[in-house]
């Protein structure tokens, strides 16, 4: 269906590079249980939790109007996150290891400028944002990490 | 409510002239001249210093230090539905000799703010100005977007959602003029949070920026809706274009002001009105499908903004991100319902082209479609070629309607 060799080949190479480097020690994205209870610190929120048949859901509720939802997998992997909220949340805690590898896809865009609905896709990495002051939404996940069986519109 | 008082004597002194004279011509002469409401909008390639913009509607902005007489004639402003609040280059003012000082909060600390985009963030200090555009002006809070590092530097979360976009080149425009439909651009949510929204910033002599809650008063404030007139919404008015494969430049007309004077009436038949949201949305549905999504109209982006995985999207070339429709052009549509009171539907047909069929240095395309999230659903620029799009500012009244709300 897509056409689109050559920015899929760009965008691999830039996630090989990425995985190069250091994680950092909060990672949220490909990050484990942990790394949701310091972002829920982060943004002086509540977390919820939920266990559901194919993965497991945690909530963080803040106080500022911000939700935002990571996706665990059989494995704790946090393989997707979703947000809601008056103002973005702080992505590069969010996608973590994979931050790099989203504004590198973010720069290789044209004319991106004040686009109220950006997405960046390759084979390992999804990441869509979009919204205004006062009601921005989005979300990113890791397509290799989805667990069989679990639609990518189910996570939002 | 005030709009309404200001425009009653001139239109009830225009009806009584032409009833007692028997001659319209005899009306314009006998009524007093009414405010300069409108402003031309262009659609180009944009500044010289940032060419190769595309759907991009500017208008030009005088801008003064408040109170004093230097001032700044500034063009190429984007014009953007998206947003509230006049934002402007700080290298831009400063070529115009224009020096706007940040407002200080109540510690004495220099007010900055950090303000999101999609793809990155805006910094810069808050400053009083005075804002003319065409007859009409106000007094407002104003963002300086600092692209020379002069005011304190951001804090390390500001760029975190993407790049730190300031300068004229990111924006491909020497400032924004945001003219959505609230007054301010933050509200009530950045009055009085227990945990401050990290927007607005008190930043000491020293440069340490703590993010603040800030009154509705000293917010970056839409020029529009602090005039003394015609401050009840605006009114876009764009041609149709002539060319499907782009056209070099388009002439349009901003409005100030809905139902306010003869140049902005409602008309009587053929309008839809959709109303927004506390966030200033309504919904749309997407080709058929069953999500509903928080939608917008927004002059800031220069395309249709919506996830639809069955389009390509364009791999290379001078559009990569956009949709590259394997056969062009291709029909879709989607269906607009407004929110609260005025919640009627609309069906809008659209259609995408393949953008590597452009004219190359053309700056208006009317069939641009971007691949977008999933969680949004945005009617960019090419949604105004051909409409008049009307958007009514929150809490002020127009005829029978009260802002929120878009209508074309």
């Amino acid at each position: 269906m897509f056409h689109a060799p050559v920015t899929r080949a760009f965008w691999l190479v830039v996630l090989g590079i990425t995985s190069l480097g250091a994680n950092p020690a909060r990672a949220a994205l490909g990050g484990d249980a942990a790394s949701v209870l310091a972002d829920g610190a982060e943004l002086h929120g509540s977390v919820y939790a939920a266990t559901l048949p194919l993965y497991d859901l945690q909530e963080i509720t803040a106080d500022s109007g911000m939700h935002v939802r990571q996706y665990l997998n059989r494995d704790g992997v946090v393989f997707a996150v979703s947000w809601t909220g008056p103002v973005p949340p702080n992505l590069q805690h969010l996608l973590g290891a994979h931050y790099a590898a989203y504004t590198a896809a973010l720069a290789a865009l044209n004319h991106p400028g004040l686009h109220r609905s950006v997405r960046v896709a390759s084979a390992d990495l999804v990441v869509e944002s979009g919204g205004h002051l006062r009601a921005y939404g989005g979300r990113a996940y890791l397509p290799l990490a989805v667990p069989a069986g679990v639609p990518t519109a189910e996570l939002r | 409510m005030r709009s309404i008082t200001h425009i009653a004597l001139p239109l009830a002194a225009s009806l009584l002239t032409a009833c007692i004279g028997g001659s319209h011509t005899t009306a314009a002469l006998s009524t007093p001249a009414p405010t300069l409401n409108t402003l031309a909008l262009t659609v180009d390639t944009g500044p010289a210093a940032a060419p190769g913009a595309i759907n991009h509607a500017y208008v030009t902005v005088k801008v003064c230090a408040a109170g004093s007489q230097t001032c700044a004639t500034i063009d190429h402003v984007l014009l953007d539905t998206g947003s509230n609040g006049l934002r402007l280059v700080h290298s831009v003012l400063s070529g115009f000799g224009v020096t706007l000082n940040a407002e200080t909060d109540a510690q004495g600390n220099a007010v900055e703010e950090c303000l999101s985009f999609s793809g990155g963030q805006t910094w810069g200090p808050v400053a009083l100005a005075d804002v003319t555009l065409a007859g009409e002006s106000a007094k407002v809070p104003v963002q300086v977007m600092d692209d020379t590092g002069v005011s304190a530097p951001p804090p390390a979360t500001c760029g975190a959602n993407g790049t730190l976009i300031n300068a004229v080149s990111g924006f491909d425009a020497n400032g924004v003029l945001g003219v959505g439909v609230f007054a301010q651009d933050c509200g009530a949510a950045c009055v009085a949070a227990a945990t401050p929204l990290p927007l607005y910033y008190g930043c000491t002599a020293a440069g340490v920026c703590t993010a603040e809650n800030l009154p509705l008063t000293d917010q970056v404030t839409n020029p529009v809706a602090m005039f003394a007139a015609d401050n009840n919404g605006i009114v876009i008015e764009l041609p149709n274009l002539q060319n499907a494969n782009g056209d070099a430049t388009v002439q349009g007309t901003l409005i100030f002001g809905i139902a306010t004077q003869t140049d902005n009436a409602l008309p009587a038949a053929g309008l839809t009105v959709l109303g927004a949201d506390a966030n200033g949305d309504f919904t749309a549905v997407y080709n058929g499908g069953t999500t509903v999504l928080p939608a917008l109209i927004d002059s800031g982006t220069d395309s249709y903004g919506f996830n639809d995985p069955t389009i390509a999207v364009c791999g290379s070339g001078a559009f990569v991100g956009y949709y590259c429709p394997a056969v062009a052009p291709l029909s879709v549509s989607a269906v607009n319902t407004g929110v609260g009171a005025y919640n009627s539907s609309s069906t809008i047909a659209f259609a995408i082209a393949d953008p590597n069929t452009f004219v190359a240095n053309a700056a208006a395309f009317i069939d641009l479609a971007g691949g977008g999230g999933a969680t949004n659903f945005i009617w960019g620029m090419p949604f105004f070629y051909g409409r008049n799009v009307y958007i009514g500012i929150d809490q002020h009244v127009a005829g029978i309607y009260t802002g929120p709300y878009y209508a074309y």
